[in-house]
């Protein structure tokens, strides 16, 4: 008798994840478009006021609209994280399921590149990258990406590795395929499940190191506003207005929630197909020692 | 006409060598059942004319045609014009849980980019030559049976139109009424494509071997001990493994000559 | 009830009249010859077992193993054979219980024992091998090791002894070069070998019968035949008594004078095998002979 898989936390939980996720989506595009106030303009009367029937949710020290300001600064933040997680999956992904078929010294090259960039600590690489490359969001987001790779590239690797020794693999090969072939027909449908889950993942991570890095200054224009940006300056006024740093804080939860929550969803999703074909499989009965 | 002819075969791994001199020779039209247990090499033997295991010494000749020393692009080339097939042993394992039926079983006609009509057809022709029925063909491997599943694996080895068969513990795998279909399809597939196709069937059970095949070829710690007809090395088993083997299988009917008395008291 | 209530077996003297009652299908009783002056040592009168969903997995067994006697039992996976001799060692797995008829182990009642009850008897009384002997074994342990601790626990051999009687034990069973195996890992030995370990095991503390469940199932057929004659042979030279279960009605043929067959958590088919192998009165053992007949070697050997 085989034992159910864990059930998922529901598929109301996949729903409720898209939708908030599709919120936030619909506001990188639209954001600056759904903005009331134009985020630059400066209310010089009304600095740092609570939430008003004009502003909703108050003013900065500048007077400007914080409402405006998060709407419009969306999708620098969101977009620059996309752009990071693309840059990863692009970047990590392929060359580690290539990794799973190079001869052994390749192998051993990659992964010895890859555990190195993994040591590095992040905010710093993106600081001196900047420094070398100048302070701009592309450099920043670039610099994130990279440092994301190495995540994929594991990930991807792990999972064309289970592929690559699975008999169906080897029995393409006996039918001639070539290592691109199998790659196409075999591995990909078993690893884009995980490259799925692993990307989302990622894009939630992303998010937060492109508001760790505008909230340091490092790829931020003023006066164009960012969430991490919202949040140092908010920061700086905390007596005034205690209040302030609330908004960018709540919107930044909100999305790497969302986004980790899908990743979760997702992740039990993909689990409970796994974990059907495995109980698919009868148990393996133990032979006489090594078979030769 | 030799189909499969190994010359002094011999394989190591490391410093244990695993097969030692086979010589053995098949024809096309014959189904030769090689018997052994566990250590005797029998998987190396397949391994060895698949080349998926590098041979230390010896030939294996296909056609006439030596692929020992075949390597590469060459031997892809080799492996796509699909001389020689291999069924595996495990139908669950050997077929992709997340691939129709019908695709897996014309995969080996898409790597060889066969126009999609005459893979169409070819796919039918092997899906009735081994008795699967073309409703199954859509749906996946895990909405099959055990026995359905080793027939999609025969047929998908044999669209590419082999001459020489391989087939690693056809039904091992299997319960008891699978394993029945499986062997009657290999009979009638024997029975169809006659002077065609030749069988090379490994297992260790001489039973399911028996019922299949013309020749017993016995392997023993790398080495042939026994080749003969099936009645012949069953009944009147010339070397001493031979005949501990053939005493081992346990019988029902007592009144045999020339048997051991069951254990039992009766 | 008495010990003599249990040696009169519904199942096992022949394929009689069949009466269907309210816990399945009973066979009638008849008389065993013989079976009057020897008491069960294990048995199981009418079991009923239910998963923990309420199906219902096995539907009226009767089972009974006399001192000396081997007992076969054929019958393939989920017939319940396997679950039926769980029962009489007290290892159902969680979830499956008795809901119907009695377990019995020297005539007493153990259908409700303990888990100390069970401890008492498993080793001392039943002694049993499974299928895959390396799952039973711990892999990062010398074998002679975990056998000394064996004896230790269930047979109460004093730690200075027990070595030496570890020895002794697979020196009964033929095994040459005792010390050699002792020493080695589960890695190192072979499926035969292990069996062989377990089987000492089993026997350490002096069982008065052995379940060997599929115990022979994943060996090569020559090392099958080998401990297929080290059962007889224990048999024969301690009396030990003996129910084989297997799939292959064959092996059982080999080994033991009475069989029963099971099919879908029912005895279809008892008696004695040279009965049941000449004149089969169910269906599916005619199906389990013809398929014998078919697979097996016999045609050629006439």
């Amino acid at each position: 008798m085989t034992r159910s898989p864990r059930p998922s936390r529901g598929s109301w939980t996949v729903r409720l994840a898209l939708v908030l996720v599709g919120t936030v989506a619909l506001l990188a595009i639209a954001g600056p478009a759904l903005a009331p106030i134009d985020p630059l303009a400066q209310d010089t009367g009304n600095l740092l006021q609570g939430s008003s029937s004009e502003h909703w949710l108050g003013t900065d020290y500048l007077g400007r609209d914080v409402l405006s300001r998060l709407l419009a600064g969306a999708p620098a933040s969101l977009l620059s994280a996309l752009a990071a997680a693309l840059i990863g999956l692009v970047v990590g992904a392929l060359p580690g399921a290539l990794s799973a078929f190079i001869p052994r010294v390749g192998e051993w090259l990659a992964l010895r590149v890859v555990d190195a960039l993994l040591a590095l600590p992040f905010i710093l690489f993106a600081i001196v990258f900047a420094a070398l490359l100048g302070n701009g969001l592309v450099q920043a987001t670039t610099a994130i990406g990279l440092l994301i790779a190495p995540g994929f590239f594991r990930v991807s690797r792990a999972a064309t590795l289970r592929v690559r020794d699975a008999q169906y693999v080897e029995a393409a090969t006996l039918l001639g395929g070539s290592a691109w072939w199998v790659l196409g027909r075999h591995v990909w449908r078993q690893v884009a499940p995980t490259l799925v889950v692993a990307s989302i993942s990622a894009l939630g991570s992303a998010l937060l190191a492109v508001a760790s890095l505008t909230f340091l200054g490092i790829g931020v224009q003023p006066p164009a506003p960012t969430w991490g940006g919202m949040l140092a300056s908010d920061l700086g006024y905390l007596a005034q207005r205690p209040e302030g740093p609330l908004a960018p804080a709540l919107a930044i939860i909100f999305t790497v929630g969302a986004l980790n929550l899908l990743a979760d969803a997702v992740r039990d999703r993909v689990g409970m197909v796994t974990a059907h074909a495995r109980a698919a499989r009868p148990p393996a009965t133990r032979k006489e020692s090594v078979h030769v | 006409m030799t189909l499969l002819e190994l010359k002094d075969l011999s394989v190591d791994y490391g410093r244990v060598r695993v097969l030692a001199g086979l010589s053995l020779s098949l024809r096309a039209g014959q189904v030769v059942g090689v018997v052994g247990e566990s250590g005797s090499g029998k998987t190396t033997l397949a391994k060895a004319v698949l080349r998926t295991v590098e041979s230390t010494a010896g030939q294996v000749l296909v056609d006439g045609r030596d692929i020992t020393r075949l390597r590469g692009a060459a031997l892809r080339r080799w492996r796509r014009s699909g001389a020689v097939q291999y069924v595996f042993q495990d139908p669950l394992r050997s077929l992709d849980p997340g691939v129709r039926i019908a695709d897996s079983i014309a995969e080996g006609l898409r790597i060889a980019h066969v126009p999609a009509a005459i893979a169409r057809e070819r796919v039918d022709a092997a899906v009735q030559a081994v008795g699967l029925d073309a409703d199954l063909l859509p749906r996946l491997p895990s909405g099959l049976s055990g026995g359905q599943r080793q027939r999609a694996a025969i047929a998908r080895a044999l669209v590419v139109e082999p001459r020489l068969l391989v087939l690693d513990e056809p039904v091992s795998a299997l319960d008891a009424a699978s394993r029945d279909k499986v062997v009657q399809a290999l009979i009638a597939l024997r029975r169809g494509r006659g002077e065609q196709l030749g069988m090379l069937v490994i297992s260790h059970d001489i039973g399911s071997l028996a019922a299949m095949s013309d020749r017993l070829v016995v392997l023993h710690r790398g080495r042939i001990v026994e080749d003969g007809l099936t009645q012949q090395v069953v009944a009147k088993p010339q070397h001493p493994y031979t005949r501990r083997l053939i005493q081992s299988v346990p019988v029902i009917d007592i009144r045999l000559p020339n048997r051991p008395a069951p254990l039992a008291r009766s | 009830m008495s010990d003599i209530d249990l040696v009169t077996p519904t199942a096992e003297s022949g394929f009689a009249d069949v009466t269907a009652s309210p816990t399945g299908v009973t066979l009638n009783r008849s008389f065993d010859e013989g079976s009057v002056v020897r008491p069960a040592i294990a048995a199981v009168d009418r079991l009923v077992l239910t998963a923990a969903d309420g199906t219902e997995l096995v539907h009226g067994v009767s089972l009974a193993v006399r001192p000396g006697e081997a007992l076969g039992v054929v019958g393939e996976s989920g017939s319940g054979k396997t679950l039926t001799c769980r029962a009489l060692l007290g290892i159902l797995p969680s979830g499956v219980s008795v809901t119907g008829g009695s377990v019995r182990v020297d005539g007493r009642e153990f259908t409700t024992a303990s888990e100390r009850d069970w401890r008492s008897v498993r080793g001392t009384r039943i002694g049993a091998v499974f299928q895959d002997p390396a799952s039973y074994l711990n892999p990062a342990i010398p074998v002679g090791a975990q056998l000394a601790e064996t004896l230790r626990v269930t047979a109460e051999v004093p730690r200075t002894k027990a070595k030496q009687r570890a020895r002794e034990l697979l020196d009964d069973l033929g095994i040459r070069r005792v010390d050699l195996v002792l020493r080695q890992r589960v890695a190192e030995l072979s499926g035969g070998m292990l069996q062989r370990v377990l089987i000492a095991m089993a026997l350490a503390a002096n069982p008065a019968v052995l379940i060997a469940d599929e115990a022979t199932t994943a060996l090569d057929v020559t090392v099958q035949a080998e401990l297929l004659e080290l059962l007889a042979r224990l048999r024969r030279e301690r009396g030990l008594a003996l129910i084989l279960v297997s799939h292959d009605l064959a092996v059982v043929a080999q080994v033991c004078e009475r069989v029963l067959v099971f099919r879908d958590g029912r005895v279809v088919e008892g008696g004695a095998t040279s009965r049941v192998l000449r004149a089969p009165g169910h269906p599916y053992t005619r199906s389990l002979l013809s398929a014998h007949a078919a697979y097996g070697l016999e045609r050629f050997l006439r």
